[in-house]
């Protein structure tokens, strides 16, 4: 599996089929038992999550993994929490707030008091604060109304236009390869089929592969 | 079955108050009750009860951030306060520090004891972590199995800090001469004024973890790592350097605590146990892992245990902090100021 620069990467699949395993292992959170990690021609399999955080490679988790207890800036600053000086995060601070202009409006409330789409802005500005080159986001879409959805979406487009490489994650499959360049699909833990995202949009397999069998409506 | 018996959060009030009242009624009733000797009780319960507060601050760090309850705490309170007396006798025979500062040379030296305990204790702290703990750590914490071991471990460490302790120190009781002034008058009632000290010291050390906590990045680090190791990883908090500073930390106020006790009780070998005790009652009563509730534990347990001990029977004076305890369970499981506490080993 590769991702190119200055791209988005699709990978889909169904539950349990290991898409979360990889943004894992690519992480640092789990080892990884065989085979390499490559991230800018540098081995990372071995390195602790914050190095890999250091290198520039950052995983978005899903919307619920914030701490509700801190009011958003302070969310945020942990997002920036390997930058050197206060300008850095106050630079990025407001490029975040940019992107998601809801936040600047919350940006004093508690974290728990945020409804889900904003939660997972939130999430991705955290992700965003330490000047990442890629990033990887499990399921932005996941457990929210389509309105938000597309929302979410359109600001990783922007996100990937202003220069970084995005990996997503989804089950929405349709608005994932519609953002897409490239997709994956991944069964039982190996890939199953690949290619650009506009023929697998309408690729039968993939309509299978993602239901286990049933077709998807998509 | 059980759910229908379970009281409301206005039911634990009610019950608490009747229970406060019932105590207050009763101790207004004991012969001893006068205005000096409540002044007095005030004054030895808050006194103690910051101590108590400060070592379950510790354990609430400890047990936010590693997952575990550190049964080993009350010897680093012990061996703190060890490290304060050595600075002191180090210290007391320089003539030099008495000819610099005539008039306050007495404080001078006590909180350079004070600030020696607090530094070593941390040091120490940091190592025990590193070599003893990680290992065990590093298997996942107090969420799985490990973190059982790490409980063992906290009560061998125990017994071998004890038995090294032994052996540098003797187990005879040291006094800790500081000169801090003469006794205060407080309403008619002399009382040394290392009582003072406690409080005010205490308090102070509660209040600088409070700004490093809220105000520091560190800080945030730590609350980081106390709520979620994972999500600490994906934000680039280097976890394990971050469990051992909360653990240096933890030994550290634990180190300052027994150089506080010392000048007024005495430096035992043995004087560990006991604390830790009460401190794990003092936490349980504010809430577990909440640290502003270790604080309000520690000053409940305190004056309920001067209070008792005055007016009730003061034969009986280590009993009174877990009744407390055992009461509290029983009506409010969750402490004073605590949520519902997380599945943790």
């Amino acid at each position: 599996m590769k991702v190119d620069k200055q791209s988005v990467v699709a990978l889909l699949g169904g539950n349990g089929t290991g898409k979360s395993t990889i943004l894992k292992a690519a992480s640092g959170l789990i080892r990884s038992w065989k085979g390499t990690i490559e991230f800018n021609n540098e081995q990372i399999q071995n390195l602790p999550p914050h190095e890999i955080v250091a290198r520039g490679l950052v995983q978005v988790t899903q919307g619920k993994d914030v701490f509700p207890a801190m009011s958003v800036t302070e969310n945020l600053r942990l997002g920036g929490f390997i930058l050197k000086t206060k300008q850095q995060l106050k630079d990025n601070l407001e490029k975040v707030f940019n992107y998601f202009p809801r936040l600047n409006e919350r940006k004093d409330q508690l974290a728990a008091t945020l409804s889900g789409g904003e939660l997972q802005m939130l999430c991705i500005g955290r992700g965003l604060m330490s000047n990442p080159k890629m990033i990887m986001l499990d399921e932005p879409s996941a457990a929210l109304a389509p309105q938000i959805v597309l929302d979410i979406f359109k600001n990783i487009n922007r996100i990937r236009k202003d220069g970084l490489t995005v990996l997503v994650v989804e089950q929405n499959v349709r608005m994932a390869l519609l953002l897409a360049d490239y997709g994956y699909v991944i069964k039982d833990g190996v890939i199953n089929v690949e290619g650009e995202s506009k023929k697998l949009m309408y690729d039968e397999s993939v309509k299978e592969s993602y239901l286990g069998g049933t077709k998807a409506n998509v | 079955m059980f759910e229908k018996f379970r009281l409301g959060k206005r039911g634990e009030n009610i019950i608490f108050t009747i229970f406060i009242l019932i105590y207050v009624a009763y101790c207004l009733n004991s012969p001893d009750m006068s205005f000096e000797s409540f002044k007095t009780v005030l004054t030895i319960g808050l006194s103690v009860g910051i101590i108590y507060g400060l070592v379950a601050l510790g354990i609430s760090l400890i047990y936010t951030g590693l997952d575990v309850v550190n049964f080993s705490h009350g010897e680093f309170f012990m061996i703190g306060a060890f490290a304060g007396l050595t600075m002191f006798n180090i210290l007391g025979n320089q003539d030099w520090i008495f000819n610099l500062f005539p008039e306050a040379y007495g404080w001078i030296i006590y909180v350079i004891c004070l600030f020696t305990a607090f530094v070593s204790m941390g040091l120490f702290g940091v190592f025990i972590e590193r070599i003893f703990l990680r290992p065990l750590t590093k298997k996942g914490g107090g969420y799985t199995v490990a973190g059982m071991g790490i409980i063992i471990c906290g009560f061998g460490l125990s017994v071998v800090l004890i038995n090294v302790a032994y052996l540098i120190w003797n187990p005879v009781a040291k006094p800790f001469p500081a000169e801090l002034g003469l006794p205060m008058e407080i309403g008619g009632i002399f009382l040394p004024i290392t009582y003072v000290w406690m409080i005010i010291v205490g308090l102070f050390v509660a209040g600088g973890l409070w700004v490093f906590l809220n105000k520091t990045k560190m800080g945030l680090g730590i609350r980081a790592v106390a709520f979620s190791k994972d999500v600490s990883n994906l934000v680039g908090i280097n976890v394990p350097l971050y469990i051992s500073i909360i653990f240096g930390i933890a030994c550290a106020i634990a180190g300052i605590g027994g150089t506080l006790v010392g000048p007024t009780y005495q430096v035992v070998v043995f004087m560990g146990y006991i604390i830790l005790m009460k401190a794990f009652a003092a936490a349980v009563v504010g809430g577990f892992g909440n640290l502003p509730g270790a604080i309000v534990g520690g000053f409940t347990v305190g004056i309920f245990e001067t209070a008792s001990s005055f007016y009730v029977s003061g034969s009986h004076k280590d009993l009174y902090a877990f009744l407390l305890m055992i009461i509290v369970l029983m009506i409010k499981p969750t402490g004073f100021f605590g949520v519902q506490v997380k599945m943790k080993a």
